[in-house]
């Protein structure tokens, strides 16, 4: 063992960390074996060496995996000197397409190369998408057997799009792919011709309109910057010492980068997780990842765990092994001992059970909740809801993580839609009774339900709020009290006042004047309230983000009605459906929650796991999703070969056993199986994780009666 | 609640705190977003630190490589914009050091906590001067006495007077050898230049140690006493001081909007549920 100061190494791990300044390092093997750890280590190294930090190059599929990249190095206190580039293919692409843009707008095919270009954040490409192709698809009555919403159709456009790009074949090649391997009659032809006209014309209006979709992006990035000398140069110039951590989870288009990098920088280290490639689903190819392995000297691999005991590695094994997936073992504990299990006829009742569970963790065993994470296939409101309150109750924190939540949910942010649409009449979009008293409620500090109610019922007329002293009984006045009165009167006042000014502020402005002016200040709801100023921020950046890229796209096409605009596409889905600041900020404490894949790329083992709805098809099954496919938009595919049942239950299969296996890796000690008869729907569940967690403890009571 | 153990000061976050304890409070260590208006005439305001921030980039493109004239065909649509690039064209560069890096920050350590700061320019000759170059796109000059207490100035030398070796042939850079230069590209590109000396070093040291103590050791942050330091914050509701002030009282180049997080582009990490 040697000591870097931080942690003690192996000397398997110090060889690497040692290793010289100008040589190219692989290094391969399980979760949980302290592969990072020697990518961290490896840094400090270089640092400690003398290496410009502007000259060292940190390369993540994600930013979550950079993680204990960036913790290190703020607290590597002895550090003086320059910083240190985390980056992914995203934002170095971002960075350089946006850089060199001058250079190569005209011959990329842009139709104003001296314009700047506007960058499409997800929801502004869903919304253009919407804009590009809605009259195209309505017109010719596009994908008209296909049973699923606009919003969800046009995303999956949109992923075939990306995985075009990420994988590295022409967009105009995506229907032909999907047709001869998908499609088993002419009804579906037909689906997959359309997608491929939509996908052909949204990219002639990103073209036409200087717009970039992640997509177009990266295919700029590929095609133009990487072939300019003076942007090759400028990268090459700058990152001489690169450290690559997940590359199984990257894309051909970044291992392409990377292999370029390799011959031209003084020294890398490569980390690839063996078994792992989840994100496929965005392009991961894990065998495109392989072939860098041949571009490097030095070859290490890493198979014994830092993490779990030898149960848990005999579980994961074995459940493995069920799904047909080989893993060398060299011990033969019994697996049992690891896995906690309890069965229930009602959903709530294994919720219940779980949040139990995890107070016994906390409470009796001393378990930090850190070191606990409950996961499920889906994350739903309601199971949400279940187990935070559950735990809530115990006074044990949680952090709940579930990235695809809709900021038009958070209450905030629907209340300032509210009195939005209230205060432009014009808009003929006059909220509900209901949604008037849920924003009353939450606008003014202290107005429980029953006097939001009471004054939407009385003072609500056509879309308009009527002053306070318009109440007739005294009674009611006291009922409501004259305290709230006033504050619901300076509220109604504010809107009424901006409507007879005749005033029109930009959606995003409207949203700031009214926060900063009413709702922020004291006696007001968003007073002092963190969450309700982060909600208010996001919808802020959001409406800000589709003014600018609307105003931007002005100059091309004719003008639009932004602030109504953008309520009718939050209204439909398209736009703030995700947060994206507070994924950054995801920084607090507690028992985790989330969707188990989000868990494996954040990449933290725990000491316990609790897997939910083991019966549920979800932790195999992919989503419905008809208009694109993972691997046949992969690199790997043979073009003219057909996807066949057989390889779909293949894959349910082994993505299972791969889960399986990752999730295992990144275990302590045990895991809590949250199983019920019956689904939160209602349903009887028997999906695969369920019989092959049956099948091995069967085989195991099998052998007992034998001996 | 304090400070996280491995925050970074910077110049803004000391220059808050410089301003109003109580608004470093609420910004770094309660992490308050709060989008209140910073001025009356947000439109217009956006509007001039859109352009600071176009003309930035325009000079970074520049630096690494683009040539003038493909980014001045790119003004046609913003005289004022072309005019400052006009300016920094003609006199940004002059009698500058030849070794250039543009858009890059600096760290070093003082009283047990990282100190940033992110130069627009640093323009160095290993044995020779080290040149601080800041663009300020505002519309007035400020009086040089005043920039002088800018924690801007103070903090910007001391920290590549610190952490600048790597750029200087591996010898820590003399406090002597370095200057500072804001450049008013609004105002035909007019200098205003600090030069440094191991005794404004020393002294600037003792005032930042102990501002970073202080913080570090303090249960209240209370508001400033100076209500005329509210009018462009977007606290100001929160606090109760009144109402935004007006644009053209405001001096643009005080506002500065840093991040120290590196900037991520979108990869999808928001769909990791639906789609797996």
């Amino acid at each position: 063992m040697a000591d870097n100061g931080l942690w003690s190494n192996t000397d398997a791990q110090s060889e690497i960390i040692d290793a010289p300044l100008n040589c190219n390092i692989w290094l391969e093997g399980i979760a949980g074996s302290g592969k990072s750890s020697v990518g961290v280590a490896r840094v400090l190294h270089l640092l400690g060496r003398g290496v410009p930090a502007e000259s060292i190059l940190i390369f993540v599929p994600q930013r979550a995996l950079a993680q204990p990249y960036i913790t290190a190095l703020r607290r590597h206190t002895a550090h003086r000197g320059g910083q240190v580039s985390v980056q992914t293919i995203g934002s170095l692409s971002l960075q350089m397409v946006e850089t060199f843009w001058f250079l190569i707008a005209g011959r990329a095919g842009f139709k104003h190369p001296n314009d700047l270009p506007n960058f499409l954040s997800l929801e502004l490409v869903q919304y253009f998408m919407t804009r590009a192709i809605e009259p195209l698809v309505d017109e010719r009555d596009y994908f008209n057997s296909v049973r699923i919403d606009r919003p969800r159709l046009y995303s999956q456009i949109v992923d075939n799009m990306n995985k075009a790009a990420l994988v590295g074949f022409p967009i105009s090649e995506i229907g032909t792919r999907l047709k001869s391997a998908l499609a088993s009659g002419v009804e579906e032809a037909h689906i997959f011709d359309d997608a491929q006209t939509c996908a052909i014309a949204f990219r002639k209006y990103c073209l036409e309109r200087n717009m970039l979709d992640f997509s177009l992006q990266l295919e700029i990035f590929r095609e133009h910057v990487w072939a300019e000398p003076s942007a090759r140069r400028y990268l090459r110039g700058r990152y001489r010492h690169v450290i690559v951590d997940g590359v199984e989870e990257d894309n051909p288009a970044s291992h392409g980068l990377l292999r370029d990098l390799l011959e031209s920088c003084d020294s890398a280290l490569i980390i690839y997780d063996r078994d792992a490639g989840f994100r496929r689903f965005l392009g991961a190819d894990p065998d495109s990842a392989r072939r860098l392995r041949d571009r490097c000297d030095l070859k290490k691999t890493f198979d014994e765990t830092f993490v779990m005991g030898a149960e848990v590695k005999t579980l994961g094994a074995e459940l493995a092994a069920q799904l047909d997936l080989s893993v060398p073992l060299k011990c033969d504990a019994d697996p049992r001992p690891a896995l906690i299990t309890e069965a229930h006829r009602y959903h709530p009742e294994m919720v219940d059970w779980v949040a139990r569970q995890v107070d016994m963790l906390v409470r009796e065993r001393d378990v930090s909740p850190n070191d606990i994470v409950i996961l499920a296939p889906f994350l739903s409101d309601a199971l949400r809801f279940g187990l935070t309150d559950g735990l809530s109750q115990r006074g044990i924190p949680i952090r709940s993580h579930r990235p695809s939540r809709a900021l038009r949910d958070e209450p905030a942010a629907r209340t300032l839609l509210t009195l939005a649409r209230l205060a432009h009449p014009h808009w003929r979009m006059a909220p509900t009774d209901f949604d008037i008293v849920f924003a009353l409620m939450t606008a003014i500090k202290d107005l429980d339900l029953v006097r939001a109610k009471l004054l939407t019922e009385m003072l609500h007329r056509n879309g308009q709020l009527l002053p306070f002293a318009e109440v007739r009984s005294t009674a009611m006045q006291e009922r409501v009290t004259f305290d709230l009165g006033e504050r619901y009167d300076r509220l109604a006042a504010w809107i009424n006042r901006y409507i007879d000014d005749n005033r029109v502020d930009a959606i995003d402005i409207f949203f700031r004047r009214l926060f900063g002016g009413l709702l922020a200040r004291a006696g007001f709801g968003f007073h002092d309230d963190v969450d309700a100023g982060n909600t208010a921020q996001n919808l802020v950046d959001s409406a800000r983000g589709f003014r600018w890229s609307l105003d931007f796209m002005s100059r091309y096409d004719e003008k639009i009605d932004l602030g109504l605009d953008y309520v009718k596409m939050v209204d439909r889905g398209v736009i703030a459906n995700f947060y994206l600041r507070d994924w950054i900020a995801d920084v607090e404490e507690g028992v985790l929650i989330a969707p188990a894949y989000t868990f494996l790329l954040n990449n933290r083992p725990v000491d316990y796991q609790f897997w939910l709805n083991i019966g549920s098809e979800g932790w195999s099954r992919r989503l419905y999703q008809p208009l694109t496919h993972p691997y046949v938009l992969s690199r790997g595919w043979s073009p003219g070969a057909v996807w066949t049942e057989d390889d779909e239950q293949h894959l349910s299969r082994e993505t299972l056993g791969r889960l399986l296996l990752a999730l295992t890796r990144r275990c302590r000690k045990a895991i809590y199986l949250g199983y019920s008869e019956l689904s939160e729907s209602g349903y009887e569940q028997r999906g695969l994780l369920l019989e092959t967690i049956q099948s091995m403890l069967r085989r195991h009571a099998r052998v007992e009666q034998h001996v | 609640m304090s400070l996280s153990a491995d925050f970074a000061f910077t110049q803004g976050s000391l220059q808050d705190y410089a301003d109003c304890s109580r608004r470093f409070e609420l910004r770094f260590i309660k992490r308050m977003r709060y989008p209140a208006l910073e001025v009356q005439e947000p439109l217009q305001f956006e509007k001039r630190t859109r352009q600071g921030a176009r003309f930035h980039k325009l000079v970074q493109q520049h630096l690494l490589g683009v040539p003038a004239e493909a980014l001045t065909a790119s003004l046609v649509d913003d005289e004022e914009l072309a005019r400052w690039w006009a300016n920094y064209l003609a006199r940004g560069l002059i009698d500058l050091p030849v070794q250039r890096h543009s858009e890059i920050t600096l760290q070093t350590h003082l009283a047990g906590r990282r100190l940033l700061a992110k130069y627009d320019l640093l323009a160095l000759e290993p044995g020779g001067a080290a040149v601080i170059v800041d663009w300020k796109t505002g519309a007035r000059l400020p009086a040089h006495a005043t920039l002088r207490g800018r924690m801007q100035t103070i903090v910007y030398r001391y920290v590549l007077a610190g952490a600048g070796a790597h750029l200087y042939a591996g010898e820590a850079i003399p406090p002597e050898r370095i200057r500072m230069d804001y450049v008013y590209v609004a105002q035909g590109g007019e200098r205003l230049s600090f030069e440094y000396s191991a005794a404004q070093m020393r002294e600037d040291e003792a005032l930042l140690s102990g501002m970073i103590a202080a913080i570090d050791r303090a249960e209240v942050f209370p508001l400033t006493d100076d209500v005329r330091r509210c009018r462009y914050c977007s606290y100001r509701s929160l606090c109760d001081r009144g109402e935004a002030g007006r644009l053209e009282d405001f001096d643009l180049d005080e506002y500065e909007d840093e991040d120290e997080q590196e900037a991520f582009a979108l990869d999808f990490d928001q769909i990791a549920e639906i789609e797996f």
